[in-house]
């Protein structure tokens, strides 16, 4: 009978917390299906009385939210190609190779992950602006090409990878490119999924650095583009519930498909603390 | 590791050391034009009167320094973000630690399925995130009001606007907890909790007994790399009251983004940034301290 108790309490707090994550996102859904005029109702369903797609043709015609939408895929994807690239490299030249200094690199490129982003990012625009580069992507991509995180999550991983495996293929006469891009990245493909899902989430959340640099509306990005509907004086909410479904939903779906992943990349990470 | 390769590994293979050479220098010049540069010119920039726009850059002295701890805006904005980093934190840690327990529980089923659930808000971009709470904290149409049956002025009300920016970030933020602790919970060794059973400890005796002291290191992890970026908030503030009412919800990096890029001070933004930058320096130094005191003991 106590357990029974238990197991009721205990259920129902996790549910309690489950509703509480969940009900902002289906509340964002269900309005972005209503018009203005039924979301500024004060007696309003929680669903919309019937499903109006208008917000959304509005905002992709209107708006341009497609070329929002596709300017943050490619950027999004690119980074997380860029830096999983680089990542990988410096990681199997940190790990496997021994050289002078290695150490002294290795510490300085973790100690640039303790200075917080606004100490940066003052003269890393003044630096833009010098080589005219705002308002060009070359300003959002170069400035990332490289991450202390990722390289450090790669490196851990290639001290996975025996010594004894790199040797045979170097007697084989494989030289040192042949077997990082045939040995090396293959057999990291696990943490370079999880790291992946993150660099490309990170990338897609980015809102700062891109709002600074980028100026005209084609190039925007959809985490910037979304300042549209924060009007100072009205706000189209439902253009805006709309808009950010536009943005928070793909990301959703990518989440449960991948929840697997997440959750593993998650704990492996702090696992290192 | 292996001596034998070792030696050879000195003198390296042609392709080895073009490799070796091509990925040294790229490391060094991209943290050096990304990170030491710029560090440099910021602490350089706060002695000048630097604005972008107007292309000035004028030297002068320790005004910057000066203006930041006679600022009361500034004062205002590090209490604000003290209290705010600390709560999160605290609610962070808590919820985490009593969803992960429950969860571990073997009275629960579907755990992965509560998991996804409370994870969800982690990886949803903030940006997006914080334009729809907006919309929950309106106090005539928000979803806030109306399930709480109450008639709160979340954003404009001095009393609950940082309270709002808190609500918002432990929604999104708890879930990591839960999923880090959880891991760290299955990690631990199985037979202690056996043997404690054996010896007739209760559940809550086998929590804070056993689970807590053996979770301290995933906890402390947790502690500091939340206070870390908790000190860095911004986005929530500049999309929810932009420091208002009043100056409630000054938190320091929204101040730093005030003066940098809304009124374009360079100088003064940069002295900001390195006094905060100081400060979460030397909290994580105090961090390490207490948590290596802790583990040696």
């Amino acid at each position: 009978m106590k357990r029974k108790i238990s197991m009721v309490i205990l259920n129902a707090a996790l549910l309690f917390f489950s509703i509480t994550t969940t009900l902002p996102f289906i509340w964002m859904l269900c309005s972005s299906f209503k018009t203005n005029v039924e979301i500024n109702s004060q007696a309003q369903n929680f669903f919309p009385q019937q499903l109006m797609l208008q917000n959304y043709t509005n905002v992709l015609t209107k708006f341009d939210f497609l070329q929002y939408f596709i300017n943050s895929l490619i950027y999004a994807l690119l980074i997380t190609v860029i830096t999983i690239y680089t990542s990988t490299l410096s990681g199997f030249v940190l790990s496997k190779y021994r050289f002078k200094g290695r150490q002294l690199l290795f510490t300085g490129i973790l100690l640039t992950m303790m200075v917080p982003g606004v100490v940066t990012i003052i003269p890393r625009y003044s630096t833009m602006q010098l080589l005219g580069w705002i308002d060009t992507y070359k300003a959002l991509i170069v400035p990332s090409s490289f991450t202390a995180f990722g390289i450090f999550m790669m490196r851990q991983a290639c001290f996975s990878i025996p010594d004894e495996m790199l040797e045979a293929a170097r007697i084989d006469g494989a030289n040192e490119f042949y077997i990082f891009h045939r040995i090396i990245f293959p057999q990291l493909q696990n943490s370079i999924v999880s790291i992946a899902i993150f660099q490309f989430l990170w990338a897609w959340d980015d809102y700062l650095w891109p709002y600074l640099m980028i100026r005209t509306g084609e190039k925007s990005l959809l985490s910037v583009a979304l300042n549209l509907f924060n009007g100072r004086y009205s706000t189209d909410y439902a253009g805006l519930f709309a808009a950010t479904s536009i943005a928070i939903l793909p990301v959703v779906v990518f989440y449960i498909v991948f929840q697997k992943r997440f959750i593993e990349g998650v704990s492996s990470s702090s696992l290192k603390g | 590791m292996a001596h034998r390769s070792n030696e050879k590994n000195a003198l390296g293979s042609r392709s080895e050391i073009i490799l070796r050479n091509i990925m040294v220098i790229s490391l060094i010049a991209f943290f050096t034009v990304f990170f030491v540069i710029p560090i440099i010119m910021a602490l350089v920039g706060s002695f000048f009167q630097w604005n972008p726009l107007k292309l000035q850059f004028n030297f002068l002295g320790i005004e910057n320094w000066k203006g930041v701890f006679t600022s009361e805006l500034f004062w205002r904005s590090m209490g604000n973000t003290i209290v705010f980093a600390v709560a999160a934190t605290v609610f962070r840690v808590i919820l985490g630690l009593a969803l992960s327990h429950a969860l571990y529980s073997r009275l629960i089923r579907h755990k992965t399925l509560y998991r996804t659930f409370y994870y969800l808000p982690t990886i949803t971009p903030m940006i997006a995130v914080a334009f729809v709470w907006k919309f929950i904290f309106d106090p005539q149409l928000g979803l806030l009001n109306k399930i709480l049956n109450s008639d709160i002025n979340w954003l404009f009300d001095d009393r609950y606007a940082l309270i709002a920016i808190l609500i918002l970030t432990i929604w999104k933020d708890f879930g990591y907890a839960v999923v880090i602790l959880l891991g760290g919970m299955y990690s631990l060794p199985k037979d202690c909790y056996e043997a404690a059973e054996i010896d007739g400890a209760g559940a809550w005796q086998r929590f804070w007994r056993l689970t807590l002291p053996l979770l301290k290191p995933t906890i402390l992890f947790i502690v500091i790399t939340s206070l870390i970026s908790y000190f860095q908030t911004y986005i929530p503030v500049m999309v929810l009251t932009q420091g208002g009412p009043g100056t409630q919800t000054y938190l320091a990096t929204y101040l730093i983004y005030d003066e940098a890029f809304v009124k374009y001070n360079f100088g003064y933004a940069s002295a900001l940034s390195f006094v905060l930058f100081l400060f979460i320096a030397v909290l994580t130094g105090i961090s390490f301290k207490v948590s290596g005191k802790n583990n040696a003991s």
